[in-house]
């Protein structure tokens, strides 16, 4: 429980610090602090409203508190261009940013996790002369590239996918369930996220199958022979078990770096994410947009890493029980 | 007279190295009878932990076993399919490893890890495999609500203990300790060991204890065998040996302190090192460091000779052993020639 | 226990060989460090030689022998790698982004080591306050969505190389500050350490002259790590259009192919090459880290 209470801690730290860096950085850019939630493309109406709603004419330090306060509450100011406010437009990507993140990254460590540990148990076979340097290449290779061969293959050439977006155009849906459970919406995520995994699992692979070749050596793995356990039972229940430490902590550690990718597979997908949103509103100029998206991205992130600390925290006790 | 427990028999195990084939044990005898503690003493490099392992079955990778025999309860394991050497681990032969942090696995609770050799390798219902690993705790004098704790919550003596219990879960015919107090001070080495012996009487188990260690082997164990460089060099009960020994080597040790009960005297450390096993000199591998060398110890291997009554040694001046013996009490005769 | 003990086994003595030589040596019997280093010295030759190399100016658009502009063409003898769809030669292109890669992968590599060394050093030798501010800027730095920022960065600045290089040096530097920051606490322990401090060194003495060198090694491994993820960053930033427009590279280019509908058209020759090199210099980058990774922390194996 402690160890649950400190994790949570820290990630509020962590959040209220990435925050106030977001604030100062989008004040300090644009040159002048107003352009950062104001433009000509606004109503007058909504202009003032949001002057007011932010404090814009505030000394510093007042507009940091509004803003914080207006963050809590969900008010991320008004978008330039789409003139609605900003947690709207964002409401409607977040879901497919999610879904494909999350879809990604299962897959991508389910594969690659048991894929390594198999791979342990394989020294100086063919599978390893081929697996390793395939899966070192796909951590190589730019991730937009991998969509680019896949979508090329795919969707081009076989015409097995679609090409891009996460409906077809014109389809209507009751709900956003219906929607997102469509066989259409799956058809539309099937590239994306393996785009996403394939670029992921390289990762979980080679550490997973590095960490056990070691693992295999230490001394409770002799034991474990001595007592007579089943190989089953000392590969998968004992070495596997303590192989995945190290693989949540890298996984941890390479969230920020990772997942940012999201970015590029939503462009080469067009898939309508947080990510493309952010690429649109930086090009656009759109400062309110491109914040809230940039604060969702980090809000997520951060949620994440939580939830990879507590799961550390479950697997390995000598962390967890004092 | 009760037939031994295990009766190793001109054991050879040779390792493969990048500087070819090693023979780490050369025709190794010895036998360890029912409800006895042997203690396998010998300096680090002597072959002593290689014949453990190679008791249980598991040996290192590039380790295999050249020759000799295995004879467990009267059947021998070397010959036998891997399958039966299954069948016995644990459940007829257990150890006792040096580190028990190492050899335990640290997710798991110790009570889990208990019960996982009972249900596994024991046949017992998750209940009764419960209710033994109780048992087992307080035989070993640790508190069974402990049970539900993990390894790195007990300190160095405590997971010594659960290693005792671990190995002594399903009543196994032979207990190998491989140095199982090194790791541990001083204060709790006697515990330990008062705990095994303690065990080991009441239990009537049949153990090897290797150690290097003499003052370990005087304490607990009833007979001793001496290895050097891959060797048996001498074998008899504990009191025997240490009060009266016949070969060189262990003259040279014992003269550490001649009396088993007094405090360690300066120790007169014997010149020079064990051979290199990659390339084994013809003679007795003890040559170039005894005093009491004759020519024809540097090029006739002498052969194990019983003496009668468990004892025996492997040197060619056996029969002057006496006269051996008191010359080796002066640190003169040790004095590098 | 009177603790008399068999005396042990004396051990053969270690050749003594000069550490980094020793190093240097160990490095080049393994084939991938090999590879690695051949290929990073294939990048700097052909970045130095590219005017050379080229076939044709990069940038310009090229004509067909009957006038029209020679859009999309396959391989040929005259256009080894085919052609853009705005008639641009992709051979002349792709040597031309090995200036970029090496420049940009180079400057973030120093960057990265230099920041995250000189964090690590002053974390892990002074302690205290300084070391947990540190730590708590790491955890922060480690939260930041990495792409998005860079992308930020160069929407709001200009699109700049710089940017990235910037970017990848800000975000990257944990990793290897904790690395070295722990490696500077075991050092630190260490008799010269002491004997230094007790003849009166400064701080800063003992930290440049008896810590650093022990710790240069390890930011050599990370550099070549850093080397890598400039590289994948910077193509990545170009691919969503926030690239630098004044230079040509690989990210640039395979940016001009997805607008371009090479996909569509499959046009392999277009956007296989420049991310096949990505991949090269990127895979060179772990390579060389194993290599030395494997020098620095050699795993005892009996």
């Amino acid at each position: 429980m402690g160890f649950a209470l400190r994790r949570l801690a820290h990630s509020l730290f962590v959040l209220w610090a990435v925050v106030t860096i977001l604030f100062l950085m989008f004040r300090l850019m644009p040159g002048n602090p107003l352009a950062a939630y104001i433009n000509e493309q606004l109503s007058e109406d909504d202009q003032r409203l949001i002057m007011a709603q932010f404090g814009l004419n505030r000394p510093l330090y007042e507009q940091y508190v509004i803003y914080l306060w207006n963050l809590l509450q969900g008010n991320l100011g008004m978008s330039f261009f789409r003139r609605e406010p900003v947690w709207d437009v964002l409401k409607s990507a977040l879901p497919n940013t999610l879904i494909l993140t999350i879809t990604g990254l299962v897959i991508a460590y389910i594969f690659g996790i048991l894929t390594g540990a198999w791979l342990a148990t394989k020294r100086g076979t063919l599978a390893e002369a081929v697996i390793v340097p395939a899966a070192l290449a796909t951590r190589a290779a730019p991730e937009f590239w991998i969509g680019m061969i896949l979508l090329t293959i795919f969707a081009f050439t076989f015409g097995w996918f679609p090409s891009g977006g996460a409906n077809s155009a014109g389809a209507a849906y009751t709900s956003e369930w219906d929607r997102i459970l469509s066989r259409d919406y799956v058809l539309h995520l099937v590239l994306p996220a393996l785009t996403l995994a394939l670029y992921l699992q390289g990762l979980p692979l080679l550490l997973m199958r590095s960490t056990m070749l070691e693992i295999l050596h230490d001394e409770f793995i002799t034991m474990a022979k001595i007592k007579g356990l089943s190989p089953w039972r000392i590969t998968i229940h004992h070495a596997a078990r303590n192989a995945l430490l190290p693989v949540v902590t890298a996984f941890a550690l390479g969230l920020g770096a990772t997942l940012g990718g999201n970015v590029v597979v939503e462009t080469v997908f067009s898939w309508p994410g947080l990510g493309r949103l952010l690429v649109a509103a930086v090009a656009q100029s759109d400062y309110p947009l491109a914040q809230g998206a940039f604060f969702l991205i980090s809000l997520v992130l951060i949620i994440l890493n939580l939830i990879v600390d507590l799961v550390y925290g479950w697997l390995d006790p000598r962390v967890s029980h004092g | 007279m009760e037939p031994p427990v295990l009766d190793v028999r001109n054991l050879s195990i040779e390792y493969r190295t990048s500087r070819g084939i090693v023979r780490a044990v050369d025709g190794v005898s010895f036998s360890v009878p029912k409800g006895a503690i042997v203690g396998l003493v010998g300096e680090s490099g002597c072959g002593k932990t290689t014949v453990a392992r190679s008791i249980t079955g598991v040996l290192h990778q590039s380790a295999r076993i050249a020759g000799g025999e295995l004879v467990f309860k009267g059947k021998d394991l070397v010959a036998a399919p891997e399958k039966e050497w299954l069948e016995k681990r644990w459940r007829d032969i257990s150890f006792i490893p040096q580190s028990a942090m190492n050899s335990l696995d640290p997710v798991y609770r110790i009570g889990a890890q208990l019960e996982e050799v009972l249900v596994h390798r024991g046949g017992r219902t998750r209940a009764e495999a419960r209710s033994r690993s109780s048992e087992l705790f307080d035989m070993v004098g640790l508190n069974p609500a402990r049970l539900d704790e993990y390894p790195h919550q007990f300190s160095g003596g405590m997971r010594q203990r659960v290693a005792i219990a671990l190995a002594l879960a399903l009543d196994p015919g032979l207990v190998i300790a491989d140095e199982p107090v090194t790791a541990l001070d001083v204060i709790v080495q006697r515990q330990i060991l008062d705990v095994i012996r303690d065990l080991q009487r009441k239990l009537s188990l049949s153990m090897i204890l290797v150690t290097h260690d003499i003052s370990v082997v005087a304490y607990v164990s009833d007979k001793v065998v001496v290895m050097y460089a891959g060797r048996v060099v001498e074998t008899g009960s504990t009191a025997d040996v240490l009060e009266r020994p016949r070969h060189p080597y262990m003259m040279g040790l014992t003269n550490a302190f001649p009396d088993l009960d007094t405090a360690a005297h300066d120790l007169v450390p014997i010149d020079g090192s064990p051979p290199d096993l990659a390339s084994p000199p013809s003679g007795c591998r003890f040559a170039p460091r005894c005093p009491f060398l004759l020519p024809r110890c540097e090029t006739d291997d002498p052969a194990s000779a019983a003496l009668g009554e468990g004892r025996s040694v492997a040197c060619h001046r056996a029969p002057e052993a006496d006269d051996l013996r008191a010359r080796a009490k002066e640190s003169a005769t040790w004095l590098p020639a | 226990m009177a603790n008399v003990q068999m005396p042990a086994q004396n051990l053969p003595a270690g050749r003594g060989d000069n550490a980094f030589v020793a190093g240097l040596r160990r490095i080049l019997r393994d084939p991938f460090s090999v590879a690695a280093l051949v290929i990073y010295v294939l990048l700097v030759l052909v970045a130095i030689f590219a005017d050379q190399l080229m076939t044709h100016d990069p940038t310009q658009i090229q004509f067909r022998a009957n006038g029209r502009v020679a859009t999309n063409q396959p391989v040929s003898e005259a256009f080894l790698l085919g052609t853009t769809n705005l008639g641009r030669d992709i051979y002349s292109q792709l040597i031309a982004g090995s200036r970029n890669a090496l420049m940009v992968g180079v400057t973030a590599a120093i960057s990265v080591a230099a920041l995250g060394t000189l964090v690590g050093l002053l974390s892990g030798y002074f302690g205290g306050r300084i070391d947990a501010f540190l730590m708590r800027l790491a955890d922060v730095a480690l939260a930041i969505p990495f792409l998005p920022f860079v992308i930020v960065l160069s929407g709001f600045f200009r699109a700049n190389t710089w940017n990235v290089v910037i970017a990848v040096a800000l975000l990257l530097w944990p990793n290897t500050a904790r690395v070295i920051r722990s490696q500077v606490l075991t050092v630190k322990e260490r008799a010269y350490v002491e004997a230094a401090r007790v003849t009166g060194a400064s701080d800063l003495r003992i930290l440049f002259v008896h810590v650093a060198p022990n710790i240069l090694p390890l930011t050599f491994l990370y550099g070549s790590v850093a080397i890598g993820w400039a590289i994948l960053t910077e193509a990545a930033v170009s691919f969503v259009g926030f690239g630098d427009p004044s230079r040509i590279s690989w990210g640039f280019m395979l940016q001009d192919a997805f607008v371009s509908q090479a996909l569509s058209r499959g046009s392999w020759n277009w956007f296989l090459p420049p991310g096949l090199c990505i991949i090269l210099v990127v895979i060179a980058g772990f390579f060389l880290a194993r290599g030395a990774e494997e020098v620095l922390f050699p795993k005892l194996r009996s």
